[in-house]
């Protein structure tokens, strides 16, 4: 009697921890979701796999079509959503299990170690400095090296070191040059069990990896780079001053822009548009013909999705400023021995096939479903589209119901969108879970 | 005034500022202005560690005033208002500088002049932040309650979050019913219902509550108060409602482009008919016919009344049309076997899934060919024939002549006239005369009258989908602001100095708010102004010949500060 009395004592103290929201993913739709919810004064527990919030929004350079600095627009949201009182946040974390038991939802949660003390960091770089070992760095898209230790990028928040062990050499250097003594190899896994009464999925969405479209040679030929590697080169917190292509470090004079890589695309699975290239890869044209006045930009298109408010303007604009737009499908390319590459289309406006030299290709690449999260829910199944996108099956009168009672949907986790669709999502979302919430009561 | 000690910070703004001001430039030439206790330069002023550095230094220096030398505060004015706030500094004491917008960004072809005119801003800045005062916000309350202008599928998915939520809600609809426009319509894409269907779901969910008070042929007359507490006349038949709420989700839709007289022989040529009228025949028809003679052939031209050239007004792309014209061919393939579409467009734009019906489309055997404006499809009839001609740029500019039954046009959406509510509830419009939001990104369903949100196609054409996630997102943005029963009130407000006040009523006039009226004063006539009316927006201020009134946050004394260090530099 006594026995199991403990026993249930302990279970409910591992389960002590409620909220009245979680939600997955740190992205611009789960800070708006967030944000929207806390400010009408509901507990939320966000959660975050990558070391810190701000998801790919805050990586990038300017945002179409109002060329606003996409890290001044996210910042403040992403400040706010760390600052919150009714918002705690946890980074490094994966929803590891769900389990719905009448209205509440069980889930346990895995917090990989930092291997840094969070509250402790000052962010100093100290242990940067001393680092011996150097590997790719991921938020750069490879562009350059980082540290073992490190901070993922200088407006990252929590804007604190955090230690990739599998690239650490376990040398102790960091741990003798922290001023603040927060490096702790001892630190392991942690499993945290709290109890929500509702969900928001805002998984968002992996990009599309070009290496599996031989006939670009991504990933053989230097010079072919994707559009997030442009973005991070045109980002003000950008790896060089400048532009560069791989090969040799020369600034391009003729580059070439191949839309749809990845996307209206049948031979790769992904048969959708991905609403956002045309538009993004149109913003950084502008960009380029700002930074490189003589650089000629070519755009190679099968149809311009320029549909939103201001969109079709901007891209007249951008074709006014002398990028040139020309309809036809990459074919192949061809590396020369300088490293220019050459394009083999059909010209449509000719109607002949024709080949032109470029000296580094972008490819817009597209957006993809990020299904994972569908493992997680262990008694009731969270159902995806045909695409793997989150389903929606209400989606003509209360577009962020999924096919479980009480778990929301925001963002790109539902399909491919730009920012401001995402944010009209969010807070569909937002609005959807508080009405949930007060039926509970 | 007595002393302060003064925080300058200089941000660079990633390289959007310090790619052409010269920071350390800015620093120096401001170090040593009175006051100034401390000059630092920060690459993200927004960034959580730069907010948290400001915290501490307000806090361990004792700041009685900050200097934030950055963006516009369109952008962060609230951002930094909120770090003094946390640093127990009172938000008034924090002065911003626009060095990007008005500096960095504006003159980036001459970094010299843009690194003078930053330090110059920044000078003004400090001398404002010296002259600056503690302002304290007065909280008023705020009710739980929205007025909903128009009950389209929009307005009512709004009327229903928001109730949901526990707010009062009061559906205002013009016309004698509800659902607006898409209860015309058949099967919407990407379900398999109807927009009857949706409309009458929609409408049932509205009846089941009690929160939700629906007036049909009811509109908006008049409209007096601020965010919180409105004053609404609603004229609904013949009678007059008062109402009072705290807010407006302005909801009222869109007009479909009724294609002008001539325009691809729209009026000219019997069997040439708009999207919307080909849509009704589909739904209604057994027989594909149209006045009475069989249709086998039908031509969609695409983007008419949008993507104009410099001779139309609507440059903008309507959004949901190319894939509303694919689906209606699909729809009407299926159930009239054996027609031809053909499809006239300037590049389809089904983004995203709706690709998925374009495909279909071709599939069935669709034709699709492509026109630019500068050689538009040419109809013309011959005999009993009518002809569309155009050079194909498919096609590498062939010119290619189909016989056709029905011309289909498909219309664009086009902002809806609505210049009394427009006026009344003071709605900003954008260039393409839709309501236009505050910011795309930021809020986007917020307008600069702050309790007035916008939502659906008011603000841009939208297809269903994102017209119900805008206005679910309204019904969010409106119930976080209005669910906590009070409101702060921005305490920059006209002061008035009733000792000196003569009444002349000049005031009275540049008031566009009717925040300032007469009052009785110890025997004398005064101005006197309502605070929850008053925008602090300053018309009145230099409308006084008596220098009565002074406008707390940018009083003469700041202002004439300001002029002075930047008649110095």
């Amino acid at each position: 009697m006594s026995n199991t009395h403990s026993e249930k004592q302990v279970k409910t103290c591992l389960n002590d921890i409620k909220y009245d929201v979680l939600v997955i993913g740190g992205g611009i739709a789960g800070e708006e979701s967030a944000l929207k919810l806390a400010d009408m004064g509901y507990k939320v527990i966000l959660v975050e796999k990558e070391p810190s919030i701000g998801g790919k929004m805050i990586l990038l350079s300017k945002v179409f079509p109002t060329l606003d600095c996409a890290a001044c627009i996210t910042t403040p949201k992403v400040s706010e959503t760390a600052r919150h009182p009714n918002i705690k946040v946890h980074t490094l974390t994966e929803v590891n299990e769900i389990t719905k038991d009448s209205s509440v939802f069980s889930v346990s949660l895995k917090k990989k170690p930092r291997y840094v003390i969070e509250n402790d960091c000052t962010g100093c770089q100290e242990c940067e400095n001393v680092c011996p070992s150097i590997t790719q760095d991921q938020f750069q898209f490879n562009l350059i090296a980082r540290k073992a230790v490190y901070i993922p990028f200088s407006i990252a928040n929590p804007r604190i070191a955090l230690i990739d062990i599998e690239n650490c050499v376990l040398c102790g250097a960091c741990e003798k040059a922290c001023p603040s003594n927060c490096i702790d190899f001892s630190m392991e896994e942690e499993t945290i069990n709290v109890q929500v009464k509702s969900v928001v999925v805002a998984t968002g969405f992996k990009l599309f990896d070009p290496i599996s479209i031989e006939r670009y040679g991504y990933g053989k030929f230097k010079n072919v780079i994707t559009s997030m590697q442009m973005e991070r080169q045109l980002a003000p917190t950008r790896p060089f001053n400048s532009i560069l292509r791989p090969s040799d470090g020369k600034t391009p004079d003729k580059i070439a822009y191949i839309f749809c890589t990845g996307s209206r695309d049948h031979t790769v699975g992904n048969p959708i548009c991905s609403q956002v290239c045309c538009m993004y890869s149109t913003k950084q044209a502008q960009l380029l013909m700002g930074a490189l006045p003589m650089a000629d930009v070519s755009m190679y298109y099968i149809n311009i999705r320029a549909f939103g408010k201001g969109f079709n303007e901007f891209y007249l604009q951008a074709k006014d400023m002398g990028a040139k737009y020309v309809k036809g499908k990459i074919a192949g390319i061809t590396e020369k021995e300088n490293g220019n590459l050459v394009l083999r289309y059909e010209n449509i406006s000719t109607g002949k096939i024709t080949e032109s030299e470029h000296d580094l290709v972008v490819l817009s690449v597209g957006l993809l479903a990020n299904p994972e999260i569908t493992k997680a829910f262990k008694n009731e199944k969270l159902e995806l589209d045909a695409l793997s996108f989150i389903q929606q099956p209400d989606i003509m009168l209360n577009p962020a119901r999924t096919s479980i009672n009480g778990v929301f949907v925001a963002g790109t986790a539902t399909a491919p969108m730009d920012i401001p669709d995402t944010i009209m999502s969010a807070g569909a979302a937002a609005s959807e879970t508080s009405s949930y919430l007060k039926s509970l009561s | 005034m007595s002393k302060k000690k003064i925080g300058v910070y200089v941000c660079h703004c990633g390289g959007n500022i310090s790619d052409y001001v010269n920071i350390d430039m800015v620093k120096e030439a401001v170090k040593d202005e009175a006051d100034v206790f401390l000059v630092k330069n920060t690459v993200f002023a927004c960034a959580d560690s730069s907010q948290k550095e400001m915290v501490a230094d307000i806090q361990n220096d004792q700041l009685d005033a900050i200097v934030i030398a950055s963006c516009s505060p369109k952008l962060h004015l609230n951002t930094f208002r909120s770090v003094a706030q946390r640093a127990g500094l009172n938000p008034y004491n924090y002065i911003q500088a626009n060095i990007r917008e008005q500096s960095s960004w504006a003159h980036s072809n001459d970094k010299l002049g843009a690194t003078g005119k930053a330090i110059q801003l920044v000078k003004a800045a400090i001398a404002k932040a010296r002259e600056s005062e503690a302002l304290l916000s007065k909280k008023i309350t705020a009710l739980n309650a929205v007025a909903i202008v128009g009950a389209g599928v929009g307005g009512m998915s709004t009327a229903i979050s928001l109730a949901d939520m526990g707010t009062e809600v009061y559906l205002i609809e013009k016309s004698d019913s509800v659902g607006g426009q898409v209860a015309n319509f058949g099967q919407v894409f990407p379900s398999n219902t109807t927009g009857k269907e949706l409309v009458e779901k929609l409408h049932s969910e509205i009846k089941k509550r009690a929160k939700i008070r629906l007036f049909t042929k009811a509109e908006i007359i008049d409209k007096k108060g601020s965010i919180g507490n409105f004053e609404v006349k609603v004229k609904v038949v013949n009678e007059e409602l008062s109402l009072h709420v705290g807010g407006f989700v302005v909801n009222t839709g869109f007009e479909s482009y009724q294609p002008t007289n001539g325009e691809y022989g729209f009026g000219l040529l019997e069997n040439i008919i708009t999207l919307p009228e080909f849509k009704q025949l589909v739904d209604h028809s057994d027989k594909l016919e149209y006045k009475g003679k069989p249709v086998n052939t039908v031509a969609y031209i695409y983007c008419v009344g949008s993507r104009q050239d410099d001779e139309g007004d609507n440059k903008y792309c309507s959004r949901f049309c190319c894939t509303a014209a694919s689906h209606t061919a699909v729809l009407a393939k299926q159930k009239f076997k054996n027609i031809t579409n053909l499809h006239y467009t300037r590049g389809v734009r089904t983004y995203g899934k709706q690709e998925l019906i374009y495909e279909e489309a071709s599939k069935q055997g669709d034709i699709f060919l492509q026109f630019t404006l500068d050689s538009i499809p040419k109809i013309v009839t011959k005999g009993n024939k009518t002809i569309v001609t155009v050079k194909d740029i498919l096609t590498s500019g062939k010119t290619i002549d189909a016989v056709v039954d029905l011309v289909v046009l498909v219309t664009g959406m086009v902002p809806r006239e609505n210049k009394g509510l427009q006026s009344m509830l003071k709605i900003p419009l954008g260039r393409d005369n839709f309501f236009n939001e505050v910011h795309m990104k930021l809020r986007p369903v917020e307008t600069v009258i702050d309790g007035v949100f916008i939502a659906g196609t008011c603000q841009s054409p939208k297809n269903i989908l994102e017209t119900l996630n805008s206005s679910q997102a309204a019904a969010a943005k409106a119930n976080s602001v209005l669910t906590k029963g009070e409101i702060s009130l921005e305490p920059v407000l006209a002061k008035l100095n009733p000792a000196a006040c003569t009444w002349c009523g000049k005031c009275e006039e540049a008031c566009s708010f009717d925040a300032i009226s007469m009052v009785d004063c110890e025997g004398r006539k005064v101005a006197n102004v309502n605070e929850s009316n008053c925008k602090g927006c300053g018309m009145c201020t230099p409308a006084c010949p008596v220098d009565a009134i002074d406008l707390a946050g940018f009083t003469n004394s700041q202002i004439e500060a300001m002029i002075d260090a930047l008649a110095q530099s």
